[in-house]
């Protein structure tokens, strides 16, 4: 089963992505920031995270940049999930190696759709 | 700072933050419950959706299919044959009219056949009379005489029979006749009865068809209108985290502007001018709380609507699938034993129709008989007249009693060639008579219940198939409902939580209630304070923290003084775009 990392600082945000997924058939494991998420990726291989940009300890950012150096994560998908639409943000979680962007609320069907795209 | 606003005015700002933060901190207990709720929910309404889908299975399964148009077509059988079964009784009916008749001349005949009979008695003794009188000469007559004898026995006894046969018959007719023609229309009318209810039958097995053939599309468009649903409280619960940013954003702008306070009471003295640059900050903050507010109305309802409607689809539109099934079955089931009930009644003018058809045919038998005798008798007669007026002749007028004898002979001769005509001819219409009873009695023949018996056999195979479908159904109808039950519980305990969240960002209110206050007082000590900040940096100041679309979006109507612009929240979900 392929294994998911969500990462946000909202519970709710979490459940729900966990919620999606699971029901698509993933494994999802949670992480509460940045600096959680970090220890998570490191301590198990996922095969996709997906992250919000602004969380209390280390952002989204500070984070992706961190996981691109851990071994097997250099090509691993990053999604950013976050309420930010402005295209400087975007461009500095492009830059510290985002795969793509997603300006919260989701869609549950196209997040999978996706999900599934990267993970296949 | 021209004017003077210091504490109180810092403390009833602190107040509005210390709202948002209580309020952020129940919101989140609040949500808390509502996502728990929800995944419950959600849990529940698959655990409806399962046996439903297992209900549809059944239904889109050909055995269960078949069934349905074997039972019409049973149905269909047996008006037909119902249909048959009144034409023919009622052409046996016109049937025995007409032999009715046809009897009264045979009797007619049989009269007419005695009084020959009797005549040809007297004249076998007319003819032993004059034998006996020409002595040796009339020996040659001898005969005749035993002829003529022996002919009018034959004929009292074959007429004796065929008149008994015939009135026996005719008392059967009339009886029959009486029966089918005062049984007729009870008969016709309880004919028209059956035929009523079995169009009503397959009016009611058409019905049920039709509902059931949309079960399938209905369950398809229930799945995906609950998998819409979902995600609509998906998208709805994922709105609370903007909330809450917008609210920290508020929040941390309200920090801005005590500090810009705090700061002016220390310089109390100094000449500072912030009132502009205050309160142009607390109008974006008054306007993003109602921002805020409408947006969280809209959200909250969202959620409202989608479980409402996940309840709604699961328990009331997939419910119905499951005793529509079982209501089919049981209408299945009753309808064939009313069509089975009205086949039996039809048996029951079967004996009658069968026994005329017999005495028909008998009475056929016999006339053949009684024709061939007669023509027989017939042939005998032409052969004595023409003998005995040839023995006669030869004797010259010493017989002329024997000559008149003979010439009464070829009379009686004509007469009975006549007679047997008329029965040749009666005959002849007995037997049409019987040809055409034959087809009739088609109706009620073992062939023409043949299509009958066949869709018969096939429903009760395929009875068998729908009990054990039915079974089936009902176990996880059964299922459905259960999971329906707790459905209702969590429904119910889902929007619980969501009036806890709606109601705690109530406090909306208040906060912005205590920000326009201090504005308000601002504005009466300083009218047109507003109007004197500088544009571009109240938005510098105040910008920095709002990261979404629709803050900007606020904080530029605010600055502008425009009235709010309209909350146009996506709450379907956005999608993904990847780099």
């Amino acid at each position: 089963m392929k294994q998911i990392l969500t990462v946000d600082d909202s519970a709710s945000i979490r459940q729900m992505v966990s919620f999606t997924l699971t029901k698509a058939g993933y494994q999802v494991t949670e992480a509460i920031d940045g600096k959680d998420g970090l220890a998570k990726a490191g301590t198990k291989k996922v095969d996709l995270i997906i992250t919000d940009l602004n969380m209390p300890n280390m952002d989204g950012i500070q984070m992706i940049t961190a996981v691109r150096k851990l071994p097997g994560y250099g090509f691993t998908p990053i999604l950013m999930l976050t309420t930010e639409s402005q295209a400087e943000k975007k461009d500095a979680g492009r830059k510290a190696g985002a795969t793509g962007w997603i300006v919260k609320p989701f869609n549950a069907d196209q997040l999978i759709a996706v999900v599934q795209k990267l993970v296949k | 700072m021209t004017v003077d606003v210091g504490s109180p005015s810092i403390q009833k700002i602190e107040r509005a933050s210390g709202l948002i933060q209580d309020l952020l901190g129940h919101a989140e207990t609040a949500i808390g419950a509502v996502t728990a709720g929800f995944e419950d929910l959600a849990r529940q309404a698959n655990g409806v959706l399962e046996p439903v889908a297992s209900i549809i299975a059944y239904v889109e399964d050909e055995n269960f299919r078949i069934i349905l148009s074997n039972v019409e077509a049973l149905a269909l059988a047996a008006k037909g044959f119902i249909r048959e079964r009144l034409d023919a009784t009622g052409g046996m009916l016109e049937t025995v009219t007409t032999e009715a008749k046809l009897l009264d001349r045979l009797s007619e005949l049989t009269r007419g056949q005695r009084s020959i009979a009797r005549e040809t008695q007297t004249l076998s003794v007319l003819t032993n009379i004059e034998v006996a009188r020409l002595g040796e000469l009339g020996a040659g007559f001898q005969y005749l005489a035993h002829e003529l004898d022996e002919f009018s026995k034959a004929v009292v006894q074959g007429t004796k029979e065929l008149a008994s046969h015939t009135d026996e018959r005719k008392a059967s007719v009339n009886e029959t006749r009486r029966m089918l023609g005062a049984g007729l229309p009870r008969i016709r009318q309880e004919f028209s009865r059956i035929e009523g209810d079995l169009g009503r039958v397959l009016a009611e097995l058409s019905a049920s068809n039709d509902q059931l053939r949309c079960a399938p599309e209905q369950f398809r468009a229930g799945v995906e209108e609950i998998a819409g649903q979902i995600a609509g409280v998906v998208a709805a619960i994922q709105s609370h985290d903007i909330t809450r940013q917008q609210l920290e954003h508020v929040q941390e702008g309200l920090d801005l502007i005590a500090g810009k306070l705090t700061e002016a009471d220390e310089a109390d003295g100094e000449a500072t001018d912030e009132t502009a640059l205050v309160s142009a900050g607390l109008a974006i903050q008054s306007y993003q709380l109602r921002s805020i507010d409408e947006t969280v109305g809209q959200w909250v309802d969202q959620i409202g609507i989608c479980l409402d409607g996940i309840l709604r689809i699961s328990s009331a539109e997939m419910g119905r699938i499951g005793p529509l099934v079982l209501e089919q079955e049981r209408n299945l089931s009753s309808n064939l034993a009313c069509i089975e009930a009205l086949e039996q009644e039809c048996q029951g003018e079967n004996e009658e129709v069968q026994n005329t058809f017999a005495g028909l045919s008998n009475l056929m038998q016999l006339v053949s008989e009684h024709v061939e005798k007669s023509r027989y008798v017939r042939d005998r007669l032409q052969l004595l007249t023409f003998n005995s007026i040839v023995e006669a002749n030869h004797l010259g007028s010493k017989a002329d009693a024997i000559l008149e004898i003979s010439q009464s002979i070829k009379r009686i001769s004509l007469s009975w060639s006549e007679m047997t005509d008329r029965s040749a001819q009666a005959m002849a219409e007995i037997l049409q008579l019987v040809e055409g009873a034959k087809e009739k009695m088609q109706a009620f023949s073992a062939g023409g219940n043949a299509e009958l018996l066949a869709a018969q056999e096939k429903t009760h195979q395929g009875l068998e198939n729908l009990r054990s479908t039915a079974t089936c159904v009902a176990r996880e109808a059964a299922r459905a409902e259960e999971t329906t039950i707790h459905l209702q519980t969590e429904i119910a305990v889902a929007s619980k939580a969501r009036d806890e969240l709606r109601s705690s960002f109530s406090a909306i209110g208040s906060a912005q209630g205590a920000i326009e206050e201090v504005r308000g007082q601002m504005e009466q000590e300083s009218p047109n304070a507003i109007k004197r900040a500088d544009r571009r940096e109240v938005e510098a100041l105040f910008s920095k923290s709002y990261t979404t679309e629709r803050e900007r979006e606020v904080l530029q109507a605010a600055v502008a003084g425009r009235p709010l612009p309209c909350v146009q929240q996506n709450l379907t979900g956005n999608s993904v775009e990847l780099f």
